[in-house]
C-alpha cells in the first residue's frame, strides 16, 4: 500500500511522462480489446449449452451431384440430404443425439404486424441434444418432428419475446405467422441462446417436419440428391472423435454404395469412385456451425496482429519513458541503496509504478475499445451488427485488465532492474562518468525505438496494401450504373400468396413503382445483384458437346423487362426482354460474353438455342448478347451467365426490385415503404437500400480492414514518433556535455543537427529494413485479403518508407534544434 | 619573449555582465589584455573572479557584453555563429579541467574530432592525429577508449586533441584541477614542452606552482585585472 501511494504520487509528479504512457497503453490495449471482442464472439466462444465440448460437427466432402443449397451455417461440403440424415440418426450408436438444422430468412407476423427475420428449421433432437432449458414454456422435442406438416408449434427467441410480447408469459399459446403459416408458441429459448450458428440471430425455431416438403422430381424429404441440411451431434461419454468417425462411416459407406450410387446418372467412373469413397468427417463442434469461423479467421488474425503490434509499440514507449525517468532518479535510487534499501524493495516500488500506469492505461483503454467497436459497427453491414455485440462485455474488460497488468509487469521490469543496478552508488559519486555512463540503457532505448520504427513500418506497409486493395476494389468495372439506383425485395409468397396471385402482385408493384415522381426506370430480378448470392445450373447449348464430367455450369437470373436498360448494363447484340416475353410465348434467354465464350457461341449467340436444368431439348432461344457485368460479388470474376424472363415461369413468389430515379435516392427510399403499405401492408419491405450501399456492403471486409489497419497504422506511427522524440530528447540531455565539447571544438549548428539526425537516420534505416521484412511476411499472410495487387507492391513500400521518414524527421527535428542550441559553456563549467 | 606589432590576442574594454533573476553579475569589467605569439600566459585569481568567463570569451564560446576583441588582427567580437565555429575550430585549441573526452569515441577519434569539422582528407587527418599523439606520448593508446585510461592519460589525449588542429593558441582551464599532483606535474611539463616548441598558451590556474611555468601572470580579482607581471625568477 505504501508502494501504491508513493507510485500514485510519482505518477502525478511527472504528468508528461504519465500522460504519454497512459495514452500509449490506452491505445494499445484498447485496440486489442476491441479486436479481442470480435475474436472472442466469432472464433473462440463456445455455444451457451450444456458441455459444449462434447458437440461435434459432421461433414462429407466430395462430389454431390444434384442440388446443393448452402448458407451461412457452413460450406457446401458440410451439407447432407434429408434421407441420409434420417438414416444416420436412426442407426448411429456413438452419439447421444444427431441434429439437423437449416437457417432461413422469412417473413414473420406477430398480431398482423409483419417483419422479416431469421428462423431455423430444427430436427426434434435439436434442443434435447443441446441440453438447454426454456425461459418459459417448453422447447421442441422428437414428438414435434414426427409427421410432416402436422406440428404447427414454434419456440421463439428471448429477444423476440421481450420485443414483441414484452416478456409476458401470456405469449405462450399465441400465434406466430412464419412465411404465411401460423404456429402456436410453445416456449421461449433462454436469453443467452441464439442458435447454433454464430453470426445469425434467429427469432424462432420451427420443427423440421414443417419444412415445405415440395420439389421436383421428388419432394425434399425423399430426395437423396438434394443436399440442404447441416448436421451436428453430441458424443456419448467416453467416445472419441476417431471412434465416432469410424462408427458413422461404417453406416455411411454401405448407404452410399448400395442405395445412393444406383441413383446417380451419367457419372463417369472416376467421379463415381470419388462419390462412393466419400467419408464423414467429425470435427469439434463446441462453437456451433458457421461460415464465420472460416471467413472471419484470416481478417481477424490480421487485425489482431496489427493491434498486437500497436500494443508492442505502446509498450516500448512506456518502457522508454520509465527508463528515462529511472535515469532522472538515479541519484534517488543510489541514495536509497546507500541507505540500505534492498534491491528487491526498489524493484517492487518501480514495478508498482509501472503497474499503476498500466492499470490507468487499462481503464482509459476501455474508452478506446468502445470507440473502436463503434467504428467497426459503422463499417459492418447491418446483418453483422445485429448478431454481434459491439459493446464492452465482461470478457473484454477482463482481457483489457489482464493485458494491462501483463504489460505493466513485463515492460516495467527492465527499467526497474536497470534503474536499481548495483553500480549506482559509485555512479552518483563519480559525476565524471556522465559522459560514458548509461550505455546499456541507451543501447536498450535505441533498440526499443528501432523496433518501434520497424513495427510501424510493417503496419504502414500493410495498411498501404489494404488501402491500395480497397482502391482497386472501388475501381472495379461493375458493368452496371449503380448510382441513382435503389433496391428492395418483397416476397408475397411468404405472406401466403399462391404463385398466380404473387406473380400478379409483383407485376403490379413494377407498374406502381414507375408512377413515383422522378422514377425513370423500374425492373426486377430473382437474384439480387452484388449481394453475394449465386444461382447456378447445368445448361445444354446448341453446338456445345455434353457428357459426364464436362463442365456445363452457368449462373442464371430471372429478370423483368428492361433489366439491362434500368441497370445501366450494355446490350451487344439482339434485344432484351419485353412485356411480350411471358408464359406461353417462345422461351427466351439473354447471355453474357463469358457465357458465349464458354459455350463456343462467340459473337453469334443471338438466334442459337439452349436447354436449362437437365432439359435435354434445346427449346430456349437466345435473343440477346450482353456485355459482361458483375454478378454476385464485386471481387469475383464475371461468371458465364444467362437471364430468362421471370414472367416465363409460373412460380415466382419473391422478387428484388430496382428503381432508377432522377431525384435524390433519399426521396425514393422514403417513398417506397408507404407505396408498398398501400399495396399490401402484410408484406414487409426487405433489404431497402441504395445500390451504392449494397456494393459497399458487398465489399465491407475490404473497407473494414483497410480503414482499421490505416487507423491503427497511423496511431502506431504517431506512437513510434513520440517514442523517437522521447529517446532523442533524452539523449540530447544526456549528451549535453559531449555536444558542448563538440561545439567548443568548432562544430557549427548544422553539424550538431546532423549528429542527432544521423541517429534518427540510423534508427529509421535499421528499423525500416527490419520493418520491410516483417511487412513482406505480413503481406504474404494477407495475400488472400488483397485484391489486384501483390503483397510486395513497390509503390506501397515506397510510400510507407517516405511517410515513416517524414514522421521520424519531424520527431527528430526539435531535439536536433535543441542540441544545436546547446551552450558550449556547458563543457567548460565544472563545479 | 619578443613583442611583435600586432598581438595574437587583443582585448580592449571587455565587459561581461550576467543577468539572472534581476541580479546583475559583473563577471568581467573593462579588461584590457594582449597575448603575443609564442607567449605562455597564466591567468590566476580566486574562485569566482571571472577566469573561466575570460577564457570562454577568449575561446569564442561566449560573447562579451562590450569591448573589442581581435585574433591576429581580425576582429572577432561580432562574428556570425558559423564563423565563430570556424574560428574556434581553426585558431583555438581547448584543454578542459574535466578532460571532456567523448566516451563513445576511441582516443584516435577523439583527437581527430576537430579535424573532421574541416574539409581535410582522411590521410592528412591520420597523419596529424599521429603527430599529435606522438607529441603527448599516447600513440600506443590510439585504439583505447577514454574510460580505459587514467586521468593523466586522458588529459594528455585532450592536449593532443587541442594541438592536432595546429591552432593559433591553446586555452586551458585549470588543466590539472582533476589530477593528482604527479599526473598534474606531467601535464604541465607537456604544456611547457609545447610552449618550447613555439605554441602560444593561455592557461587558467590558481595553483601558484604552475603559474611559475608561464612567461607572464595575469591576476584577476572580482572581474578586473589587478596585476600583470613576469613571474618572479625565484619561482621559476
Ligand atoms: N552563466 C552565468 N550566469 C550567471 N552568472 C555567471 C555565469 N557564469 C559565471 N557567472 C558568474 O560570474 C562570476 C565569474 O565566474 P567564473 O568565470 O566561472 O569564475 P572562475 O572561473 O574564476 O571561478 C561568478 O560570480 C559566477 O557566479
Ligand atoms: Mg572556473
Amino acid at each position: 500500500m505504501r508502494h501504491f501511494t508513493l507510485a500514485l504520487r510519482i505518477v502525478r509528479k511527472s504528468p508528461f511522462v504519465s500522460t504519454v504512457a497512459v495514452l500509449s497503453l490506452a491505445l494499445g490495449i484498447g485496440a486489442n480489446a476491441a479486436i479481442f471482442s470480435l475474436f472472442d464472439q466469432l472464433l473462440l466462444r463456445a455455444l451457451p449449452v450444456a458441455a459444449p465440448h462434447e458437440l461435434v460437427n459432421l461433414s462429407a466432402p466430395g462430389p454431390k451431384p444434384g442440388s446443393t443449397t448452402c448458407n451461412q451455417q457452413g460450406s457446401c461440403e458440410e451439407i447432407f440430404s434429408y434421407p441420409m440424415y434420417r438414416d444416420l440418426e436412426r442407426s448411429q450408436s456413438v452419439l447421444t443425439g444427431l441434429v439437423a438444422h437449416r437457417a432461413f430468412g422469412g417473413s414473420f407476423a406477430v398480431r398482423d404486424e409483419p417483419f422479416t427475420a431469421e428462423g431455423v428449421w430444427v430436427s426434434g433432437s435439436y434442443f434435447p441434444t443441446l441440453g438447454i432449458q426454456p425461459a418459459i414454456g417448453r422447447l421442441l422435442g422428437p414428438a414435434d418432428d414426427e409427421v410432416p406438416g402436422a406440428h404447427d408449434v414454434v419456440v421463439i427467441s428471448h429477444a423476440l419475446w421481450m420485443e414483441r410480447y414484452g416478456g409476458a408469459p401470456s405469449a405462450i399459446g399465441e400465434r406466430l405467422v412464419v412465411n404465411g403459416v401460423s404456429y402456436t408458441i410453445v416456449g421461449v429459448a433462454p436469453a443467452n441462446f441464439e442458435g447454433a450458428t454464430i453470426g445469425s440471430r434467429p427469432l424462432a425455431w420451427l420443427p423440421l417436419s414443417m419444412y415445405p416438403n415440395t420439389g421436383t422430381p421428388q419432394p425434399l424429404f425423399e430426395s437423396r440428391r438434394r443436399y440442404w441440411l447441416y448436421v451436428f451431434g453430441r458424443l456419448k461419454p467416453g467416445v472419441t472423435l476417431e471412434q465416432a468417425s469410424t462408427a458413422l462411416n461404417t453406416l455411411y459407406s454401405p448407404i452410399l454404395a448400395d442405395v445412393e450410387a444406383p441413383l446417380q446418372e451419367g457419372m463417369s467412373d472416376a467421379t463415381m469412385q470419388r462419390f462412393v469413397t466419400r467419408r464423414i468427417e467429425v470435427t469439434p463442434g463446441q462453437r456451433g456451425q458457421s461460415n464465420i469461423h472460416r471467413e472471419a479467421k484470416t481478417p481477424l488474425l490480421m487485425l489482431f496482429s496489427v493491434t498486437g503490434i500497436v500494443l508492442l509499440i505502446a509498450c516500448a514507449n512506456v518502457a522508454n519513458l520509465l527508463l528515462a525517468r529511472g535515469a532522472g532518479r538515479a541519484t534517488e535510487m543510489g541514495v536509497r541503496l546507500a541507505l540500505g534499501a534492498s534491491r528487491r524493495q526498489l524493484v517492487t516500488q518501480l514495478l508498482t509504478e509501472a503497474v499503476v500506469l498500466a492499470l490507468l492505461g487499462g481503464v482509459a483503454s476501455l474508452f478506446v475499445a468502445h470507440w473502436t467497436l463503434h467504428l467497426i459497427g459503422t463499417l459492418l453491414p447491418p446483418i453483422a451488427t445485429e448478431s454481434l455485440s459491439l459493446s464492452l462485455q465482461p470478457s473484454v474488460m477482463l482481457f483489457a485488465g489482464l493485458l494491462a497488468l501483463g504489460t505493466g509487469v513485463v515492460f516495467g521490469l527492465f527499467p526497474a532492474l536497470h534503474s536499481t543496478r548495483a553500480d549506482l552508488i559509485s555512479a552518483i559519486r563519480a559525476g565524471a562518468s556522465q559522459m560514458t555512463g548509461g550505455k546499456a540503457a541507451s543501447r536498450f532505448r535505441t533498440t526499443l525505438v528501432t523496433v518501434q520504427v520497424a513495427l510501424s513500418m510493417a503496419l504502414l506497409v500493410s495498411a498501404g496494401l489494404f488501402i491500395k486493395s480497397l482502391t482497386n476494389v472501388s475501381r472495379v468495372e461493375l458493368g452496371a450504373d449503380i448510382d441513382q439506383l435503389v433496391t428492395f425485395a418483397i416476397s408475397p409468397g411468404r405472406a401466403g400468396y399462391d404463385s398466380t396471385r404473387a406473380s400478379a402482385f409483383l407485376a403490379r408493384v413494377e407498374e406502381e413503382l414507375a408512377t413515383i415522381p422522378g422514377v425513370t426506370g423500374v425492373t426486377s430480378a430473382l437474384v439480387p445483384l452484388l449481394a453475394g448470392n449465386n444461382w447456378g445450373t447445368d445448361v445444354r447449348v446448341q453446338g456445345f458437346a455434353h457428357g459426364p464430367d464436362i463442365d456445363a455450369n452457368a449462373r442464371l437470373n430471372r429478370v423483368g423487362p428492361g433489366y439491362l436498360a434500368t441497370m445501366g448494363m450494355s446490350l451487344l447484340a439482339g434485344r432484351e426482354f419485353t412485356h411480350a416475353d411471358v408464359l406461353g410465348a417462345t422461351p427466351v434467354a439473354l447471355v453474357n460474353e463469358t457465357f458465349a465464350a464458354k459455350f463456343g457461341l462467340g459473337r453469334d449467340a443471338v438466334g442459337k438455342f439452349m436447354g436449362i436444368d437437365g432439359d435435354d431439348s434445346l427449346t430456349v432461344q437466345i435473343v440477346g448478347l450482353m456485355k459482361d457485368a458483375k454478378y454476385s460479388d464485386v471481387k469475383d470474376p464475371v461468371p458465364p451467365l444467362f437471364f430468362t424472363p421471370w414472367r416465363q415461369v409460373a412460380n415466382t413468389t419473391y422478387l428484388v426490385f430496382y428503381v432508377r430515379s432522377s431525384l435524390p435516392s433519399a426521396q425514393l427510399l422514403a417513398a417506397i415503404p408507404p407505396l408498398m403499405r398501400r399495396l399490401d401492408a402484410t408484406i414487409p419491405v426487405e433489404e431497402l437500400k441504395t445500390m451504392p450501399q449494397q456494393v459497399r456492403e458487398n465489399v465491407f471486409l475490404d473497407r473494414m480492414i483497410s480503414i482499421l489497419s490505416a487507423a491503427f497504422a497511423v496511431l502506431a506511427t504517431l506512437l513510434a514518433g513520440i517514442g523517437l522524440y522521447g529517446v532523442l530528447s533524452y539523449s540530447v540531455t544526456q549528451r549535453t556535455r559531449e555536444i558542448g565539447v563538440r561545439v567548443a571544438l568548432g562544430a557549427n549548428a548544422a553539424r550538431v543537427r546532423a549528429l542527432i539526425l544521423r541517429q534518427v537516420a540510423l534508427m529509421v534505416g535499421i528499423g525500416g529494413l527490419l520493418g520491410i521484412t516483417v511487412a513482406l511476411a505480413l503481406g504474404r499472410a494477407a495475400q488472400s485479403l488483397l485484391f489486384g495487387l501483390e503483397g510486395h507492391d513497390p509503390l506501397v513500400f515506397a510510400a510507407s518508407v517516405l511517410l515513416l521518414a517524414l514522421v521520424a524527421f519531424a520527431a527528430g527535428y526539435a531535439p536536433a534544434r535543441r542540441a544545436a542550441a546547446i551552450d558550449p559553456m556547458q563543457a567548460l563549467r565544472y563545479d | 619573449m619578443t613583442t611583435t606589432e600586432t598581438p595574437l590576442i587583443h582585448m580592449r574594454g571587455i565587459r561581461k555582465v550576467f543577468h539572472t533573476d534581476e541580479v546583475e553579475t559583473h563577471a568581467l569589467s573593462d579588461v584590457h589584455f594582449d597575448i603575443h605569439e609564442g607567449e605562455y600566459v597564466a591567468i590566476s585569481g580566486p574562485s569566482g573572479c571571472g577566469k573561466t568567463t575570460l577564457l570562454s570569451i577568449l575561446g569564442l564560446l561566449d560573447t562579451p557584453s562590450a569591448g573589442e576583441y581581435s585574433i591576429a588582427g581580425e576582429s572577432v567580437a561580432r562574428l556570425a555563429p558559423v564563423d565563430r565555429a570556424r574560428v574556434r575550430n581553426q585558431q583555438i585549441g581547448f584543454i578542459f579541467q574535466a578532460f571532456n573526452l567523448i566516451g563513445d569515441l576511441t582516443v584516435f577519434e577523439n583527437v581527430e574530432l576537430p579535424l573532421t569539422y574541416r574539409d581535410m582528407a582522411a590521410s592528412e587527418r591520420r597523419d596529424r592525429v599521429q603527430a599529435a599523439l606522438e607529441k603527448v606520448g599516447m600513440t600506443h593508446r590510439a585504439r583505447h577508449f577514454p574510460a580505459q585510461l587514467s586521468g593523466g592519460q586522458q588529459q594528455r589525449v585532450a592536449v593532443a586533441r587541442a594541438v592536432a588542429g595546429e591552432p593559433a593558441i591553446l586555452l586551458a582551464d585549470e588543466p590539472t584541477g582533476n589530477l593528482d599532483s604527479k599526473n598534474g606535474e606531467s601535464v604541465m611539463e607537456l604544456l611547457r614542452e609545447l610552449h618550447a616548441g613555439g605554441a602560444s598558451i593561455c592557461m587558467v590556474t590558481h595553483d601558484v606552482r604552475y603559474v611559475a611555468h608561464a612567461d607572464r601572470e595575469v591576476a584577476l580579482f572580482d572581474g578586473k585585472i589587478v596585476a600583470a607581471h613576469e613571474p618572479s625568477p625565484a619561482m621559476r
